[in-house]
C-alpha cells in the first residue's frame, strides 16, 4: 500500500516530542477549520463522526423524552357540564394538543411524527454509524499499527455523504416530519402525506446514508486485510478489530439492498409504478421482505461493534487474557453469516406457516454464538485483577442488560409466544435492551475508556461512575416495565392507551428522566474534562493493544516508528504494558519477562 | 465453573406443556359431553402465581392461552435461571478479584475446550426444544378447528367491522377503559371461532391479547386464525348482565388514530348472544339503520353532536353549505354524501385533511341510503325537507332523535 506516508518513520525514529498531536491547531481559527474540513486523517474524521453522531443521539433522545412525556397520561376526551347547562369538550393527557382542540387527531399526528423521528434518527443517523464510524475510525488503524485507513480520501467522502444524508433528514423534520414509522411500511408510506415532499426527503436521507455505510465498510475491510503491522497475524488482532471487520462485511453486503428498496419506494410514491401498493397490483409484504433483508443484518451492524468494545474493556480493566479468544472472534463472523438468514422473524404475523416455521428455526441459531460470547466474557473475569471504574462498570452493565435483551429474544423467536408478543411493548423493551442496553451502553463505556487517548485529558472518575449508575438504574426503570406492558397487551406506536396500562407507563416515563440525568452528568463531565481535565498519560489503564503505545492524544502519523508486533493484544500475564511501571502492573509468579 | 445441568428444568416444563395440551383436549372433550370443564392448573409453572400475574394479568381458560402461557413461563424460568447464574458469577468474581495495588493476579487459563464445547451444546439443544414446542403451539393457534363459526373482519382506518355468519354487523358502542365509542361484538361462550380478515386501506393487525394471538390484516389477501371462546365463570356476573369482555387492539401502525382502533369481543351465554344478534339486525327504519351504519363504520371520525373530530360533524351538515380546501363550496346533498363515501378525496372540507379512505367494497347501496336518511334526521334543513326519510314523531323515530346527542358516548 502506498497510500500511507512513510517518510517520518526513518527521520523521527526515537524523537518522541518533535511531532505534535493530531489536535494541534495549524495556523489561525479559519485555517484550523479548513484543515479539519479537508482532513484525510482517520483520527480527525473519527472525531468529526463522534460529534455528528452524538448530536444525532441528542436529537433522537429529545424525541424519545417527548414520546415518553406524551405517554405519561392516557389521552382522554372529557365532557364537562357547566353550571349554565352547556357542555364543554376538552382533551386531557395530550401533551401536543393545540389549544382549544376538541379532537385528539392533531395531537396524535404530532406524537406519530415524534416516534418516527426517534426511530429514524436513532437507527439511520445514530446507531448504524455510531461505533464503527467514530471509535472504529479512530482506533481501527491504531490497533492495527497502521498510519491511516486504506483509502483516507474515501473516508472523508463517507463523512460528507453522512452529513448530506443527515441534512436531508433534518430538512424533512423542518418541513413537518414524517409519520410513517422508521420502517416505512407500505402501503401506508406510499400514500401518507401524499401532497408533501417530506416523506421523500426522509427516505432520500436513509438512501444517501447507506452509501456512507458502504464506503466506511469497504474501507475497513481493506484496511484490516492489508494494513496490519508486521508481526500481526489474524489471530493477533484485538477483538474490537474482529468485530468491526465482521460489521463491515455486513455493511458492504446488505446496505445495497436497502438502497434499492428505498429507491423503489420513492418511485412508488412519485410515479405509482405498482410494486408495493396493492391498489396498483403490488404486494406490501414484498416491501417487508426487502426491508428486513437489510434491516435485520443491520441489527448486527449495530451490536457487533458494541460487543467488540466490551471485549476490550473487560480484558484491559480485568487485566486478563480474554477467555476463548477464537470463540469470540469466530462467533462475530458466525453472527454476521446467520444475520442474513433470519429476516423473516420480523414478519411472523404476516407470512404463511411454512416460512414462519423455517425462519423461527433459523432465528434460534443466532442465540448460540451470542450465548457463547456472554459466557466467554463472564469467564474472563475469573481470576482477573478487576479495576472498578466507569468503563468497567459500563462493561458489567452491558453484560447485565444485553443478557436480558438476548434472553427476551427467545419468546420472540418462539412462534407460539411471538404471535402474542409481536408488535407489542415486549418487542419495544427487547430491542431497547439490545440496542441501547447493548450498543449505547458499550459505546458510552468505550468513549470513557478511550477518552484519554482521543483528547489527552482525564475525566472525573467519580462523576463518571455516578452517570453510569444513573443511566443503568434509569434504563431498567424505563424499559423493564415495558416487558410487562407488552405481555399484558399494550401495542407499539400508540399515542394513548386504555386505563389499565397507566401505572406502568408512568413508571416508564419517570425512568426516562433518570436516564436523561445520567447522560447530562456524562456530558458535563466530558466538557469539564476538555476544559480543565488533568493531562492523560499515554497508557492510563495499562492496555496492551497498540493504541496505548503512542502518545495521548496520538501524534499526527500515529506512531513514531514502524510498529513491530511482538506480543498478543491480551498477554497480560507476560508483558508489562507500554509506558507503565511493573510496580503498578505486577506480573504473576514465573512470568516470562 | 459450576453450570448446573439443564435437563431437569426442560423435562419438567415439557411435561407441563404436554399436560396443558392434554388438559385442554380434555376440556374440549368434556364440553362435547356437556360436562362442565375443569380449569387446568399448573402450579409449578406459576400459572396464576405472582410472576405469571405480573406478565399476564388476565387469566385465561382456553387451550391456546394455556399453551402460550405455559411456553412463556417455561422460557421465563429457563432464562431466569441462566441470567441469575451468570450475574451471580459476574458480581462475585468482580468483588473477589477486585484490583489490589501492587498485587499480581493469579495465573489462569485463557480457554478450556471441554467447557467451551459444553456451553455451546447446552444452548443449542435448549434452542431445539424451544423451537419444536413453539412450532407445535403455533400450529394449534393458527389452524382453526373445522366447523368453527366464521367471522368476517374488515379493517379500515381506524375501525373494525365484524360481520357475523348471517350478515349482521355490530353497531353497539360503549364507553370502556376511559374511551368513548368502543364497539361491542358479542360472541357465544364455549364456541370455536374462525376469523377471515382483510383490509380496505393499509396494513392493520387484529390482536386479541386475552387469547394471546394476532395476525396482520392486509389489503390484498385474506388472513385469519381460530380461537375458542371461554365458558363464563362465577366472576363474569355484572350488574348489567353476565358477560366477559376481551380487548381487540390494532397492532400494526396505521396512522393518526392507530391507538384508538380498539374494539371489544364480549362473551355471553348462547341465549344472550342470540338475543343480542337479533337486536343488531335491520329495524326496517332507514334512520335507525343509518344510525347503526354510522356506529359501525363512521363514528371513529364523524360526530353527530357538533363536536370536532377527524372528519366534519354530521350535526346540521345536510342541506347546509360547506366549503372545500380548493376554495369551492356547495350545499350538502345526497350526491355529495354518496361521493364522499365512495370517493372521499374528491372534495376535502376546509380545515380537514385528506384522511378518509374509500368505503367502496365495505358498504352497500342500501347502507349509503340509510346513512343519508340518518344525516337528514339530525339536520334542521333535512328535517324540514320532509319526505319518507323523516322519522315519524313520537314512534320509532324518537329514540333515534334522542340518541343523536348522546350516541357518541352512550350505547
Amino acid at each position: 500500500m502506498t497510500t500511507v506516508d512513510s517518510i517520518h518513520d526513518h527521520v523521527h525514529h526515537g524523537a518522541h516530542h518533535e511531532e505534535g498531536s493530531y489536535l494541534t491547531p495549524r495556523g489561525g481559527f479559519w485555517s484550523t477549520i479548513w484543515s479539519w474540513a479537508t482532513t484525510v486523517d482517520h483520527k480527525k474524521i473519527g472525531v468529526m463522526y463522534l460529534f455528528a453522531v452524538m448530536f444525532m443521539f441528542f436529537l433522537g433522545g429529545m424525541a424519545a423524552i417527548a414520546v415518553r412525556l406524551e405517554l405519561l397520561e392516557p389521552v382522554r376526551v372529557v365532557q364537562e357540564n357547566l353550571a349554565d347547562g352547556t357542555t364543554v369538550t376538552h382533551i386531557t393527557g395530550q401533551l401536543f394538543a393545540p389549544a382549544g382542540a376538541e379532537s385528539i387527531d392533531a395531537g396524535n399526528q404530532i406524537y406519530n411524527r415524534l416516534f418516527t423521528l426517534h426511530g429514524a434518527i436513532m437507527v439511520f443517523m445514530f446507531i448504524v454509524p455510531s461505533v464503527p464510524a467514530s471509535l472504529g475510525n479512530f482506533f481501527l488503524p491504531l490497533m492495527l499499527g497502521a498510519k491511516d485507513v486504506a483509502f483516507p480520501r474515501v473516508n472523508l467522502l463517507s463523512w460528507y455523504i453522512y452529513t448530506t444524508g443527515s441534512i436531508f433528514g433534518i430538512i424533512s423534520i423542518i418541513m413537518g416530519g414524517v409519520d410513517t414509522g422508521w420502517t416505512f411500511y407500505t402501503p401506508y408510506s406510499t400514500n401518507t402525506d401524499a401532497d408533501h415532499w417530506r416523506v421523500f426527503f426522509m427516505v432520500l436521507a436513509a438512501f444517501v446514508l447507506g452509501f456512507s455505510s458502504i464506503l466506511t465498510g469497504l474501507n475497513f475491510v481493506v484496511t484490516t486485510h492489508k494494513l496490519r503491522a508486521p508481526g500481526m497475524g489474524w489471530f493477533d488482532m484485538p477483538l474490537f478489530v474482529w468485530a468491526i471487520y465482521a460489521t463491515s462485511i455486513i455493511q458492504v453486503l446488505a446496505t445495497p439492498v436497502i438502497g434499492i428498496t428505498l429507491l423503489l419506494l420513492l418511485f412508488e410514491r412519485l410515479f405509482h409504478i405498482g410494486i408495493f401498493d396493492p391498489g396498483l397490483g403490488g404486494d406490501p409484504v414484498l416491501f417487508q421482505h426487502f426491508f428486513w433483508f437489510y434491516s435485520h443484518p443491520v441489527v448486527y451492524v449495530m451490536i457487533l461493534p458494541g460487543m467488540g468494545i466490551i471485549s476490550e474493556l473487560l480484558a484491559v480493566h480485568a487485566r486478563k487474557h480474554i477467555f476463548g479468544y477464537r470463540a469470540i472472534a469466530f462467533s462475530s463472523l458466525g453472527i454476521a453469516a446467520v444475520s442474513f438468514l433470519v429476516w423473516g422473524h420480523h414478519m411472523f404475523t404476516a407470512m404463511g406457516e411454512l416460512s414462519s416455521t423455517i425462519f423461527s428455526a433459523l432465528t434460534f441459531l443466532v442465540a448460540i454464538p451470542t450465548a457463547i460470547k456472554v459466557f466467554n466474557w463472564i469467564a474472563t473475569l475469573y481470576k482477573g485483577s478487576i479495576a472498578i471504574n466507569t468503563p468497567m462498570l459500563y462493561a458489567l452493565a452491558f453484560l447485565f442488560l444485553f443478557s436480558i435483551g438476548g434472553l427476551t429474544g427467545l419468546p420472540l423467536a418462539t412462534l407460539s409466544t411471538d404471535l402474542h408478543l409481536h408488535d407489542s411493548y415486549f418487542v419495544v423493551a427487547h430491542f431497547h435492551y439490545v440496542m441501547m442496553g447493548g450498543t449505547v451502553i458499550a459505546m458510552i463505556g468505550g468513549i470513557h475508556h478511550w477518552w484519554p487517548k482521543m483528547f489527552g485529558k482525564m475525566y472525573n472518575e467519580k462523576v463518571g461512575i455516578l452517570g453510569c449508575v444513573l443511566v443503568f438504574v434509569g434504563f431498567n426503570v424505563t424499559f423493564f416495565t415495558q416487558f410487562f406492558l407488552g405481555t399484558q397487551g399494550m401495542p407499539r406506536r400508540y399515542a394513548s392507551y386504555v386505563d389499565e396500562f397507566h401505572t406502568l407507563h408512568m413508571i416508564s416515563t419517570f425512568g426516562s428522566w433518570i436516564i436523561l440525568a445520567g447522560f447530562l452528568t456524562h456530558f458535563f463531565n466530558f466538557v469539564h474534562s476538555l476544559v480543565a481535565g488533568p493531562k492523560a498519560p499515554p497508557n492510563p489503564w495499562g492496555g496492551l493493544t497498540l493504541e496505548w503505545e503512542t502518545e495521548s492524544p496520538p501524534i499526527e502519523h500515529n506512531f513514531h516508528h514502524e510498529v513491530l508486533v511482538t506480543h498478543g493484544p491480551y498477554d497480560y500475564e507476560s508483558v508489562v504494558p507500554p509506558h507503565c511501571d511493573e510496580k503498578d502492573f505486577p506480573l504473576p509468579e514465573g512470568a516470562a519477562s | 465453573m459450576t453450570t448446573p445441568s439443564a435437563p431437569p428444568v426442560m423435562n419438567q416444563a415439557q411435561d407441563a406443556v404436554t399436560q396443558a395440551a392434554d388438559a385442554a383436549q380434555g376440556a374440549v372433550d368434556a364440553a362435547a359431553n356437556a360436562v362442565p370443564p375443569v380449569p387446568p392448573v399448573h402450579p409449578y409453572l406459576d400459572r396464576g402465581g405472582l410472576i405469571h400475574g405480573l406478565f399476564f394479568r388476565n387469566e385465561g381458560h382456553t387451550d391456546t392461552i394455556i399453551t402460550t402461557d405455559a411456553m412463556f413461563m417455561l422460557i421465563f424460568w429457563f432464562s431466569a435461571f441462566f441470567f441469575v447464574l451468570l450475574m451471580v458469577l459476574m458480581v462475585y468474581w468482580t468483588i473477589k478479584y477486585r484490583r489490589r495495588p501492587g498485587v499480581a493476579p493469579p495465573r489462569s487459563s485463557a480457554h478450556n475446550t471441554p467447557l467451551e464445547v459444553f456451553w455451546t451444546v447446552v444452548p443449542s439443544s435448549s434452542m431445539l426444544v424451544m423451537f419444536f414446542l413453539g412450532f407445535w403451539g403455533y400450529m394449534n393457534k393458527v389452524v382453526p378447528v373445522g366447523g368453527a363459526m366464521e367471522l368476517n373482519v374488515k379493517a379500515q382506518k381506524w375501525d373494525w367491522t365484524i360481520t357475523y355468519p348471517d350478515g349482521t354487523q355490530s353497531g353497539q358502542l360503549v364507553e370502556l377503559g376511559g374511551r368513548n365509542n368502543i364497539k361491542i361484538n358479542v360472541l357465544p361462550e364455549d364456541t370455536d371461532v374462525k376469523l377471515r380478515m382483510s383490509s380496505i386501506d393499509v396494513i392493520h393487525a387484529f390482536w386479541l391479547p386475552d387469547y394471546r394471538t394476532k395476525m396482520d390484516v392486509f389489503p390484498n389477501r385474506y388472513t385469519g386464525y381460530g380461537f375458542h371462546t371461554p365458558k363464563l365463570g362465577p366472576g363474569d356476573d355484572h350488574p348489567e348482565g353476565r358477560y366477559r369482555d376481551h380487548w381487540v387492539f390494532c397492532a400494526e401502525y396505521c396512522g393518526d388514530l392507530h391507538s384508538e382502533m380498539a374494539a371489544i369481543i364480549r362473551i355471553m351465554s348462547r341465549e344472550d348472544y342470540e338475543k343480542w344478534l337479533k337486536g343488531q339486525g335491520s329495524t326496517g327504519d332507514p334512520v335507525l339503520d343509518g344510525k347503526k351504519v354510522w356506529q359501525t363504520k363512521c363514528a371513529t371520525c364523524h360526530t353527530t353532536d357538533g363536536k370536532d373530530n377527524i372528519g366534519p360533524t354530521w350535526l346540521n351538515m345536510y342541506g347546509e353549505p360547506v366549503e372545500f380546501t380548493d376554495g369551492t363550496s356547495l350545499v350538502v346533498d345526497e350526491n355529495y354524501i354518496r361521493e364522499s363515501i365512495l370517493n372521499p378525496s374528491a372534495k376535502i372540507v376546509k380545515g380537514k385533511q385528506n384522511q378518509m379512505t374509500s368505503f367502496q367494497g365495505n358498504i352497500t347501496d342500501e347502507e349509503i341510503e340509510n346513512v343519508i336518511a340518518f344525516m337528514k334526521s339530525i339536520s334542521e334543513a333535512g328535517k324540514t325537507e320532509g319526505g319518507a326519510e323523516t322519522p315519524a314523531e313520537g314512534g320509532e323515530g324518537a329514540p333515534a332523535e334522542g340518541a343523536d346527542h348522546e350516541g357518541g358516548e352512550g350505547g
